[in-house]
């Protein structure tokens, strides 16, 4: 099992699928972060993230599936930035929603 | 490494990690009988189960299946029962004399219905069962004969992360060396049910396990749940999980990368060792009390936040990987897993000192939970009463 985190990493991405990672520490915006996970990934934060909250790797539209360990945990609500906090103001849970899905 | 622990070998065969007297109260209207016992006796374990007529189905199942798994717990040396049904408390009776387990059951008939005089009585056979119990010592036994009960509460995403990968390897080798694990909370398996049931033994296993997830999605479906804000809860969103499928994929690393035997009901003993599956409410200190009931001697349990459940029978370890968390609460947690958070020691090694914590504490050590008197048993309740 690979360690989950390791000094001098400031986020980790657990699967190469996943288009979010989890900040090691609370963040700034405008920090740049080393991301663990992915090959000498370096990652601008473009919002303050509390420690453990997700970044975004990728670019999302509304209705893209929000993917971590390797498997989906929602979707998008609305239009997501590379380096943006993703949390429950802009993505949701797919099941027993009253949305559906 | 970690193949024994020292531990408590009762007369049926199965191995405690303590040796409490239980004072067990049947239903609500003994309890104050109950916890003025409790209170009088050295070492006493009190619990009360607050409920009793009008059970139907489900509920009065798990109501037996509670009273004779407390009360012939491993981890019980001696039982002292009280109640007020005769014919209920003479069928739990038996199942515990069938243990050889020392018991005493007094019913509120029994004493004309005075509540002085079953104090009295009570106490009696309390301090004559505090003797008893005092007879026990510990002698070496093996791994193999522990079963533990995987637990996570007010979770992070730290959980995910780290505290409960840490128990998903102390699960394998647990179950590598013959022992047993039981993991719970059904609805925290959403999102991640199909990655259990490609772990099922059989396919019927795997049914099982949909199937449950299946019934406690459409529960919130029909009830008009949104379970963001219910499960993940305000202080699970607060800390960073964003959704139940999040939640589910981090709670399900606690059960390691093991087969899974199958599933079991709530409070129902697995039959054989490995890992199972049991069908149960996903708020902890109903999970918990699930496992104990089930035979559970220890409970492991991770925190993102803090959580401060613990079950009175079971020590419960409790950890966390939060370095915050560990930082403010360092003292109410048994094992700190900051540094593998931090990455400055590895999972592995990280794994291993758990696995020896929890032999420790299998073998007398004290939890914080246990030295702070912070147990509690609470047992779900499903269907309407009469």
């Amino acid at each position: 099992m690979s360690d989950p985190a390791q000094s001098g990493f400031d986020a980790i991405r657990l699967a190469s699928a996943d288009n979010v990672a989890t900040v090691l520490r609370p963040v700034a915006c405008g920090d740049t972060l080393r991301l663990r996970g992915a090959k000498d990934a370096r990652l601008v934060a473009s919002q303050d993230i509390p420690l453990c909250h997700k970044i975004a790797l990728t670019a999302l539209a509304a209705g893209d599936r929000v993917v971590k360990y390797g498997q989906t945990i929602g979707e998008a609500t609305a239009a997501i930035r590379v380096g943006d906090h993703v949390h429950v103001h802009n993505m949701r849970s797919l099941r027993a929603a009253r949305h559906g899905g | 490494m970690g193949g024994e622990f020292l531990g408590y070998h009762r007369a049926d065969g199965r191995i405690g990690v303590r040796n409490h007297l239980l004072v067990l109260s049947v239903g609500g209207l003994t309890a104050p009988t109950a916890r003025r016992i409790g209170a009088a006796l050295q070492g006493a374990v009190t619990i009360c189960l607050p409920y009793s007529a009008g059970l139907l189905g489900e509920d009065e199942r798990v109501r037996r299946d509670a009273v004779v798994g407390f009360a012939a717990h491993p981890n019980v040396g001696a039982a002292l029962m009280v109640g007020d049904n005769p014919a209920f408390m003479r069928d739990a009776a038996q199942a515990v004399a069938a243990t050889g387990k020392p018991y005493a059951a007094l019913t509120l008939d029994d004493c004309g219905h005075d509540a002085l005089t079953l104090t009295d009585r009570g106490l009696r056979e309390g301090a004559r069962l505090a003797i008893e119990v005092s007879r026990a010592r510990r002698a070496p036994a093996p791994v193999s004969a522990l079963s533990i009960g995987l637990e996570c509460g007010r979770s992070d995403p730290s959980s995910g992360l780290v505290a409960n990968p840490l128990l998903g390897l102390v699960t394998d080798r647990l179950v590598a060396a013959g022992g047993t694990a039981m993991i719970g909370e059904t609805l925290e398996w959403l999102g991640a049910e199909h990655l259990l049931e490609k772990r099922a033994r059989t396919p019927e296993a795997a049914t099982k396990i949909r199937d449950a997830v299946i019934r406690r999605e459409k529960l919130a479906i029909a009830y008009g749940v949104d379970l963001t804000g219910s499960n993940p809860s305000p202080t699970n969103v607060a800390s960073g999980l964003s959704s139940i499928e999040e939640k589910s994929l981090g709670n399900i690393a606690k059960s390691g990368a093991s087969p899974i035997e199958g599933l079991v009901a709530y409070g129902e003993r697995p039959g054989r060792p490995g890992l199972w599956t049991m069908d149960a409410s996903a708020y902890a200190p109903k999970s918990v009390t699930g496992f104990v009931i089930a035979g559970a001697q220890i409970v492991l349990f991770t925190t993102g936040v803090g959580n401060s459940y613990v079950s009175a029978l079971a020590p419960t370890l409790k950890l966390s990987a939060n370095p915050e968390t560990c930082a403010a609460l360092g003292q109410q947690l048994d094992f700190d897993a900051s540094a593998a958070f931090r990455g400055e020691t590895g999972m592995e090694e990280s794994g291993a000192a758990l696995f020896s914590r929890m032999i420790e504490i299998a073998s007398g050590l004290s939890t914080c939970g246990e030295v702070l008197k912070e147990g509690d048993e609470t047992v779900s309740r499903f269907v309407a009463a009469l």
